[in-house]
C-alpha cells in the first residue's frame, strides 16, 4: 500500500492499520484509503491546522525542566489508530475482569487476607510492599472497591497479542488528553466520521461523575452530593487535566488548602460562604502527601485529619490510599493467579511473562540474559528508572546487574516485546512508529470503559518511548463497528 | 465561591493597584526633584518614606542615594515595597487563577512580568525612567480595563474590586502624609514653592486634571488634603474607595462585619478640616485611617477566607 506514492513499509512489526503483505487490515480499510489518497501537501497543512486548534484551545501538558515549569502544546498526531469493534469486545471484558479481581484482592489484603493465608501470594511481596499502607487496614470502602480508577497500558506483541503491560491504579493520568484528541481530530477531519462508524468517548465525564457520586457515604444517599477534584496545583504536570475534568463535570477544583477536617471527622470546604460538607474527594494526589498526620508530615499538599475522616466512612476517597498496592510489579506478575482466585476465571487479556528477582531462579535468568530482556523498577512510573536491554550499553548492563543484586525484591524482568506500530506523520510522509494503549476503567456501583482510550506513540524511528514527558506524543483512537 | 480563590483575587486586585500607584508615584516624584531647589530639602530618602519602606530599606542597609533607592524601590525582587515585587505577586495570583479570570489576564500580565524584569533595572539607573514606568502604568491599566470589561461583575469581582479599592484608599492615605509634611514648610518656601507642591501630590495619584476642574482654580493645601480624603466623585479619593469596597462587601453573603468596618471609616471622615487645621491634626487623622483600613482587611481574612466551624 502507498501514501501519496511514498511506499508504506510495514518492518518486521505487528502494524495496527497495514497487513504485512502490504494491504490494509479489513476494519482499517476505507480510513487507510482515505490517508493513501491524500496528498503529503494536503496531510500537512491538516497537521498543521491540527496543531493550530491544539494551541487555540489552550490544550498543554506541564514539563518541570531546569526549575522552571513549562507548558507545551500537546503533540496528537493526525492518523487516527483503529482497532475493530469485535476485538475491542474482548479487550473490554478484560478489563473489567481484572478490574473486578484487582478490587476484591485489595479489599482481602487490607481485610481477611484470605488469598495470602491460601499461599497464592506470598505474604513477604506484600508486606515488603511500599504501597501496603498500615493505615488501610480493616477499612472497606463502598461496594469493597478501592481502585475506582484505573489507567492499563496495554501492548501488542508481533504475533498480534494484546498484553496488559501494567495497571495503573494510583492516579493514572491521560483520559482529558483522549477526549480533547478526539475533539481535535474531528474538527480536522470532519468528513472522516460521517464514514464511519466510530464509538464515542464523550460521555466520561458524565461516567466518571456518576461513579464518584455512587461511592459517596451511605450517609449522604438520598441528598445533594458535593464532589470536589483534588489537585496539587498549577504546577503538576497533569494540571491541565485536573482543571479539565473538574470543569466537564461541573466540580469545584480545589486544592488542599481549602479542605478542613471538623471535630466531627467530616472533610469540609472552605468557601466564602463559610463550610460547607464533602462527600467524595477525586484526588489527584499521590499517597503519601494526602495527610500529613499518618503519612509526610512534611506534605503541604495534603489535608491534616482526612485519612481519619476516610476510615471513619464519612467521606470517599476516589482512588483509595493504599489501592497501589495492586500496582506493583512484582504482584503485576501474579494477576492472573488473582484472577482465577476470586472469580474462577481464565485472565481474558494475558500479562507479559515476568520474572521476579524475589526469587533466585528468576534472578539468575535475568542476570544471564540482560541483554534482551527490560528490567523495571517495582514502583516507578512514567517510564523512569527502567532499563530496555537491546538498546542499553554495557556499562548500563553492569549498573543494573549491581542494582538487582543489591535489591532483588525491587526488581522485575520481561522480555523485549515488539511494540505494534501505525502509520504516523514523520515529516511528510507516513512511517510506522511504535506505540500502545491506555484504555480507562470506572468502578464504583457499576463498571464502566472507555471505547478506545488513549494511544501513546513514540515519534522518532525506532523509538519505544511513548511519554509524553520523553518526547512522545499521541493518536485518536477508534473503535469502529466491523461491517460485512 | 473558593475561599481560597476569593483571597487571591483579592490579592491580585491589590497588588495590581500597588504596582500602578507604586510606577505612578517615582514617576512624579523624580520630575518633582526636578523642579525644586535643594532648599527645600526633599530628597530621594523622602520617596522611601512615601511609599511606607523606611524600615525594610534601613535593614537592607544600603546607602541612601538615587541609584540604590531607585534600584530598591523598582527593580529589586526582593525587596517586598518594590514595583518588580509587587508585579511578581500579581502574577503569581493571576497565574493561580487562570481558570477564573479572563484568559487575556494571564497574557497580559504575563507581558508585563517580562517587560519589568527586562527594563526596571535600566529605569533605576535612570535611563528611559519615565518612558518605562509609563508603560508598566498603561499595562496596568490595561489589565483593570480587561477584567471591568469582560468579566461578569459578581462574587470573583467583587473580591477584586475590594482589594483595588483598600489598597488605593491606602495609598492615597500616604500621599496625604506627604501633603502635611509639606504643608509644615516654612512660610517662604510655600510662597515660593507651594503651587509645586500641591500640584505633584495631585499628579501621584491622577488628581491635578480633575481637582483643577471640580475645585477653585489655585492649588491650596488644604484643599488639596480635603479633595484626597472627601471627594466622593474622584476614584482615588479615599471616601470614593471606602464607598466603592461597601458596594462589593455588600454584594457578598454574610457582610455585616466587613460592611461595620467600612462604615468605621467612612465616620473619620465626616466634616470638613478649618483653615487651622494643623499638618498634626491631618497627621493624626491619617494615622487612624491606616488603623480602620487595616481593620477591614482582617475584617475581610476573618469572614471570607479563614471560615470555621459555626
Amino acid at each position: 500500500m502507498k501514501f501519496d506514492s511514498t511506499e508504506y513499509l510495514v518492518g518486521d512489526f505487528y502494524d495496527e492499520l497495514v497487513q504485512s503483505d502490504g494491504a490494509a487490515r479489513k476494519h482499517a480499510r476505507s480510513l487507510v484509503d482515505y490517508f493513501s489518497n491524500m496528498p503529503a501537501k494536503e496531510l500537512l497543512e491538516r497537521q498543521h491546522a491540527a496543531d493550530s486548534t491544539i494551541v487555540d484551545m489552550g490544550i498543554s501538558f506541564t514539563i518541570y525542566s531546569e526549575g522552571d515549569n513549562i507548558d507545551r502544546a500537546w503533540p496528537l498526531d493526525i492518523v487516527p489508530r483503529v482497532l475493530s469493534g469485535t476485538e475491542w469486545d474482548r479487550i473490554e471484558a478484560g478489563l473489567i475482569q481484572r478490574l473486578r479481581a484487582l478490587n476484591m484482592f485489595i479489599d482481602d489484603l487490607y481485610n481477611d487476607r484470605r488469598i495470602i493465608k491460601d499461599k497464592i501470594v506470598p505474604a513477604d511481596i506484600i508486606d515488603s510492599s511500599t504501597n501496603y499502607l498500615q493505615a488501610c487496614k480493616g477499612v472497606s470502602p463502598r461496594y469493597g472497591v478501592w481502585a475506582n480508577i484505573c489507567g492499563s497500558d496495554l501492548v501488542r506483541d508481533g504475533d498480534g497479542t494484546v498484553y496488559v503491560l501494567e495497571d495503573n491504579l494510583r492516579v493514572p493520568s491521560g483520559v482529558s488528553y483522549m477526549l480533547e484528541n478526539r475533539n481535535v481530530i474531528k474538527r480536522v477531519f470532519p468528513s472522516l466520521f460521517r464514514d464511519h462508524s466510530v464509538r464515542p468517548v464523550s460521555e466520561y465525564p458524565t461516567e466518571l461523575s456518576e461513579m464518584l457520586e455512587s461511592i459517596a457515604p451511605a450517609s449522604s444517599d438520598g441528598e445533594i452530593l458535593e464532589v470536589v477534584v483534588l489537585t496539587p496545583g498549577i504546577y503538576n504536570s497533569a494540571y491541565f487535566e485536573h482543571s479539565y475534568l473538574a470543569r466537564t463535570m461541573g466540580v469545584e477544583l480545589v486544592e488542599g488548602g481549602d479542605l478542613m477536617v471538623g471535630d466531627d471527622d467530616f472533610v469540609y470546604l472552605r468557601t466564602i460562604d463559610g463550610l460547607t460538607r464533602v462527600d467524595t474527594i477525586y484526588r489527584r494526589i499521590d499517597d503519601t502527601f494526602i495527610d500529613p498526620e499518618v503519612f509526610r508530615s512534611d506534605s503541604t499538599l495534603g489535608v491534616p485529619g482526612i485519612m481519619r475522616a476516610w476510615r471513619a466512612g464519612n467521606v470517599a476517597l476516589a482512588n483509595a490510599p493504599g489501592s497501589g498496592v495492586a500496582d506493583d510489579k512484582v504482584v503485576y506478575s501474579y494477576v492472573p493467579e488473582i484472577i482465577r482466585y476470586y472469580l474462577s476465571e481464565d485472565a481474558i487479556i494475558p500479562n507479559v511473562p515476568t520474572w521476579r528477582c524475589s526469587d533466585p531462579a528468576h534472578l539468575d535468568h535475568v542476570l544471564k540474559n540482560l541483554p534482551e530482556l527490560v528490567v523495571k523498577p517495582a514502583n516507578e512510573s512514567g517510564g523512569y528508572g527502567m532499563l530496555v536491554g537491546p538498546h542499553a550499553t554495557k556499562a548500563e548492563h553492569e549498573e543494573f546487574r549491581a542494582l538487582l543484586k543489591a535489591n532483588p525484591r525491587n526488581y522485575i524482568g520481561q522480555p523485549t516485546l515488539s511494540l505494534s506500530t501505525a502509520p504516523t506523520l514523520a515529516g511528510d510522509t507516513l512511517q510506522p512508529r511504535h506505540l500502545d494503549l491506555r484504555p480507562f476503567i470506572l468502578q464504583g456501583k457499576d463498571v464502566e470503559v472507555t471505547a478506545g482510550g488513549l494511544t501513546r506513540v513514540a515519534m522518532r524511528a525506532g523509538s519505544l518511548i511513548v511519554n509524553s514527558s520523553q518526547g512522545g506524543g499521541s493518536k485518536d483512537t477508534w473503535i469502529v463497528e466491523d461491517m460485512d | 465561591m473558593l475561599s481560597r480563590a476569593a483571597e487571591r483575587v483579592y490579592w491580585a486586585g491589590r497588588y495590581l493597584e500597588r504596582a500602578e500607584n507604586t510606577a505612578r508615584i517615582v514617576q512624579k516624584y523624580a520630575h518633582l526633584l526636578l523642579d525644586l531647589p535643594s532648599e527645600v530639602g526633599l530628597d530621594w530618602a523622602e520617596l522611601v518614606r512615601i511609599v511606607g519602606a523606611a524600615e525594610s530599606f534601613e535593614e537592607s542597609g544600603l546607602p541612601d542615594d538615587e541609584s540604590a533607592i531607585l534600584q530598591f524601590l523598582l527593580a529589586d525582587p526582593k525587596a517586598g515595597t518594590s514595583l518588580a515585587f509587587a508585579i511578581n505577586m500579581a502574577r503569581e495570583n493571576i497565574r493561580n487563577l487562570r481558570d477564573l479570570l479572563p484568559h487575556e489576564t494571564w497574557e497580559n500580565v504575563n507581558e508585563l512580568h517580562r517587560f519589568a524584569a527586562d527594563n526596571l533595572g535600566q529605569a533605576a539607573a535612570g535611563t528611559d525612567q519615565f518612558e518605562i514606568l509609563g508603560n508598566c502604568i498603561e499595562r496596568c491599566q490595561q489589565i483593570n480595563g480587561t477584567l471591568i470589561g469582560t468579566m461578569s461583575h459578581n462574587s470573583p469581582y467583587h473580591f477584586l474590586t475590594l482589594g483595588q479599592s483598600l489598597e488605593r484608599a491606602d495609598m492615597t492615605s500616604r500621599v496625604i502624609e506627604v501633603a502635611a509634611t509639606y504643608i509644615q514648610q516654612n512660610e517662604r518656601i510655600i510662597r515660593r514653592y507651594g503651587s509645586t507642591l500641591w500640584t505633584n501630590v495631585l499628579k501621584s495619584v491622577s488628581g491635578f486634571q480633575m481637582y483643577r476642574q471640580y475645585r477653585q482654580p489655585q492649588v491650596i493645601g488644604i484643599d488639596v488634603v480635603d479633595f484626597l480624603l472627601r471627594d466622593q466623585a474622584f476614584p482615588r479619593a479615599i471616601r470614593f474607595c471606602v464607598e466603592n469596597a461597601r458596594k462589593s462587601s455588600a454584594a457578598l453573603p454574610n457582610s455585616d462585619h466587613v460592611c461595620n468596618a467600612l462604615q468605621r471609616v467612612q465616620l473619620e471622615l465626616l466634616g470638613s478640616p478649618e483653615d487651622d487645621t494643623s499638618a498634626e491634626d491631618i497627621d493624626d487623622l491619617v494615622d487612624t485611617l491606616q488603623v480602620r483600613l487595616a481593620d477591614v482587611h482582617l475584617a475581610i481574612v476573618d469572614t471570607w477566607f479563614l471560615p470555621r466551624e459555626e
